[in-house]
């Protein structure tokens, strides 16, 4: 009874502690800290109330060539075929579906939104961005996006309550999942995974003209380790987070566009050759197949865009120079007509 | 599972209900379970590790126990060391020698290459592999009687909050309190969350926030001022001390909360009055390990002067080189070393008295000098290498005036960093909860409400994870 009466008014002290902490922090350190840790919210705040298309996407809509005429972004040009629409941007580089689903759920209800257009990167499906090592800011940078108090989501960010695992153990994941996850083909393939097929394309390099050439040979590896994975439905997490926002989008409402992007199939065809071709195939077959039996639109622009419509010819990517970004959004904007089928017009 | 963050949060207070509602003569099986659970968080396959080591000296210890003779115990106790000091070898130090393997047999035109291996560095593994190495040697030695409960013995070796670093606790001091049925205390339940409530202090809010300011001094020093450079190295010392600090008294206080009495790891270090005196408040438990399994083997002080010197210095080398596996962590054992034999020796020589009143104009000039020296040696404790220490030495001495980029300290680090270094101060030869606990009640209120507050608001946001974990 004593220890009773002695603890009592110490847990009303400590609560009354936490909470002139909450006061304190709510009103005046808390928009300071959303400033600094999750600047995307002043893009969210900026979205209009009423919004025909909200167009979400990674660097795929922010880059573009030095040397491009026009330098629009895909949903500037998009809104090119919508004029009389209000077309908002709400891109972020190096994001990807479980980045975009807390910015979607961080729009206030009260904005209007009629069509959802996402991009569809398949190789944010791949060990290789899963593991990536901007995942912990960027999971960090979404923590006080969350719907939760304003004391409670700070205290997550405090106590690392997000995906925050180091440069290192990400690293590790990824080279124990290439590792792991066997290849399987339906003909005779030598390797057994991702890190065999990338250790012999080392190994044997790309000869031209007799010689190993080193830049050519690390690219090739690139697009093994970008793209040589195969999608389980059951298990990859992006497809969980891809579900995630179809049930948000169902609920607010929203008409759902996949803008599955172009991969560059001539230079993967090139380096490495046709077995990885027949991989991005399989992925990119199973993920419209997958999305459209959900009755989301798929916009498919994997094979749209041709070699030399891709900015970088050294790494793997879905920076396209203006004519690719243009064919894209002209794509996406041709299957928005069922959603928008009057405001459409030829660019 | 780190001690900052929310699932140490969740998992603690469950251990900690678990432990007191079940009958005392199981609570070792839930703590031990806790233990493999709290490591295997991190990497799950390195359990194995943990296993390997505790059944090796488990089977040590019970073998020597049945040997009168020291001769006939040898061949265990060497058993025992190489099992440890391999695994440690394995995982900690093989790159580090292959990597200096291929650099001389290129240097020799001898083009080949040792491999490498793609391991990461068990998290704790320094810590626990000594803690089992004390426990053969003191076997061997006949000071304690070996564990036969294997059960008891693996919760020695893994108990949870000094698993990963530290306190480095002696099998004579731990496993009894371990085994002892202890009943709930208020006053330890109280004492241990003071513990907790300030290492997270220390830990999130100083150390944490001024890691970004070392770091962009370290990463880019040409950039910056003498004086900036200065800054970032007066930082960088208060954030090694703070984020080790830091984790010893969540793990104390961790402890504590169950009844078991961990042995204190820091006392005040940077109002040491000079090296020596550092080392004895600074990493208690590793430079006492040290002092008993290293030092005095090789004779401690009672040998000739060369001797000890050497002793001194080797001991500091083998510290450094626990530390970590590259040559700027030897050549901090080795400075720091030397600095302890010259300062010794002048003192020695100059009669200056080492036992000196505290907070007198003498001891804060003193240990003004003594922070001045150690935060020069961090400079080789934090660079990667030798050329990374050159460049901050040269910009340190070098980058004079006031001009070019300017360090950005928040107001909040001010005042959070002088808060701690006057509570640092009042703690001097003291222990924070006993400290606390003699205060009025409204003072250590308003403590308690400013660390509470700064961890909720002010904490440090960049992933950095406890330093000597990675050791």
């Amino acid at each position: 009874m004593k220890i009773v009466k002695h603890i009592v008014p110490r847990i009303f002290l400590l609560a009354a502690i936490l909470f002139a902490t909450s006061y304190i922090y709510t009103e005046y350190l808390y928009e300071d800290d959303l400033q600094e840790h999750s600047p995307i919210i002043n893009t969210i705040r900026e979205i209009p109330l009423e919004t025909d298309i909200l167009y979400v996407g990674e660097s795929s809509n922010i880059m573009y060539a030095e040397d491009d005429a026009d330098k629009r972004t895909i949903s500037e040009m998009l809104a090119g075929h919508y004029p009389s629409l209000t077309v908002f941007d709400l891109s972020k580089r190096a994001s990807h579906a479980g980045i975009f689903k807390t910015f979607l759920a961080a729009i206030p209800e009260d904005k209007e939104i009629k069509t959802l257009v996402m991009t569809l990167n398949i190789r944010s499906f791949g060990a290789n961005w899963i593991h990536s090592s901007l995942e912990t800011p960027l999971a960090k940078n979404n923590v006080l996006l969350g719907l939760e108090h304003p004391i409670i989501k700070r205290f997550y960010l405090s106590f690392k309550a997000y995906d925050n695992d180091n440069e290192q153990v990400r690293r590790h994941n990824m080279l124990a999942q290439w590792d792991s996850d066997e290849l399987i083909f339906p003909y005779d393939f030598p390797y057994a995974n991702t890190n065999e097929w990338d250790d012999a394309m080392a190994a044997t390099g790309i000869k031209l003209g007799g010689g190993k050439i080193d830049p050519v040979t690390d690219l090739a590896c690139h697009y093994i380790k970008a793209y040589a994975f195969q999608i389980d439905t059951l298990t990859n997490p992006r497809i969980q987070d891809f579900n995630e926002i179809i049930a948000l989008a169902n609920e607010r409402g929203w008409n759902v566009v996949f803008n599955l992007l172009g991969e560059n199939l001539e230079k993967a065809d090139e380096l490495v050759g046709k077995d990885l071709l027949f991989l991005m195939e399989q992925n990119h077959n199973l993920v419209v197949d997958y999305f459209e039996r959900q009755g989301v639109t798929v916009v498919d622009n994997f094979s749209a865009v041709s070699n030399q419509y891709f900015i970088d010819q050294d790494w793997t990517s879905e920076h396209y120079t203006e004519e690719g970004r243009s064919h894209v959004a002209g794509n996406v904007a041709k299957h928005l007509r069922i959603f928008h089928p009057d405001a459409y017009q030829e660019d | 599972m780190l001690f900052n963050t929310l699932d140490y949060i969740l998992f603690l207070p469950i251990v900690i209900i678990g432990y007191y509602l079940l009958n005392a003569k199981y609570r070792w099986a839930l703590l031990l379970i806790a233990s493999y659970y709290f490591y295997m968080c991190w990497k799950p396959e390195y359990v194995v590790l943990i296993l390997a080591s505790t059944l090796i000296d488990y089977f040590a210890g019970l073998q020597m126990a049945k040997r009168d003779s020291k001769k006939k115990r040898r061949p265990f106790l060497y058993m025992s060391l190489a099992a440890n000091l391999g695994i440690l070898f394995a995982f900690k130090y093989a790159n580090f020698f292959s990597e200096t393997a291929t650099n001389i047999a290129h240097s020799m035109d001898f083009m080949v290459h040792f491999p490498l291996f793609d391991f990461l560095l068990p998290v704790g593994i320094s810590f626990y592999t000594f803690q089992t190495i004390s426990y053969s040697i003191d076997v061997y030695n006949d000071k304690i009687r070996p564990e036969r409960h294997l059960g008891h013995f693996a919760l020695f070796v893994s108990f949870f909050p000094q698993l990963v670093a530290g306190p480095i606790e002696r099998f004579s001091s731990l496993s009894p309190q371990l085994k002892r049925p202890q009943s709930f205390d208020y006053e330890n339940f109280k004492n241990g969350l003071r513990m907790i409530l300030f290492g997270l202090f220390a830990k999130m809010v100083i150390a944490d926030n001024a890691a970004p300011i070392a770091d962009v001094i370290f990463n880019d020093p040409e950039l910056y001022n003498s004086f900036n450079i200065s800054l970032g190295l007066f930082f960088y010392s208060f954030q090694l001390y703070c984020d080790f600090f830091g984790y010893s008294l969540i793990a104390i206080g961790s402890a504590l909360i169950m009844g078991i009495k961990l042995m204190d790891n820091f006392n005040s270090p940077y109002l040491s009055v000079n090296v020596a005196d550092f080392w004895r408040r600074w990493h208690i438990s590793l430079s006492t390990w040290f002092r008993d399994y290293i030092y005095f083997p090789m004779g401690g002080n009672r040998v000739r002067k060369m001797k000890w010197i050497f002793n001194i210095v080797a001991v500091f080398v083998i510290s450094g080189f626990w530390h970590g596996a590259s040559f700027t962590f030897i050549f901090w054992g080795l400075l720091v070393g030397l600095l302890y034999v010259i300062e010794m020796t002048i003192n020695k020589a100059l009669k200056i008295r080492t036992e000196i009143k505290p907070f007198s104009a003498n001891h804060l000039l003193r240990a003004a000098k003594t922070f001045i020296i150690i935060s020069f040696t961090w400079i080789f404790f934090r660079s990667l290498t030798f050329a990374d220490s050159w460049i901050m030495f040269d910009a340190l001495f070098s980058n004079g005036g006031l001009d070019g980029k300017t360090l950005d300290i928040s107001m909040v680090l001010w005042l959070t960093l002088a808060g701690f270094i006057v509570l640092d101060w009042v703690l001097y030869n003291k222990r924070f909860d006993t400290w606390v606990g003699r205060q009025p009640f409204v003072l250590r209120w308003v403590l308690y409400a400013m660390m509470i507050f700064s961890i909720m608001v002010f904490t440090g946001v960049e992933e950095i994870p406890f330093i000597y974990f990675q050791f």
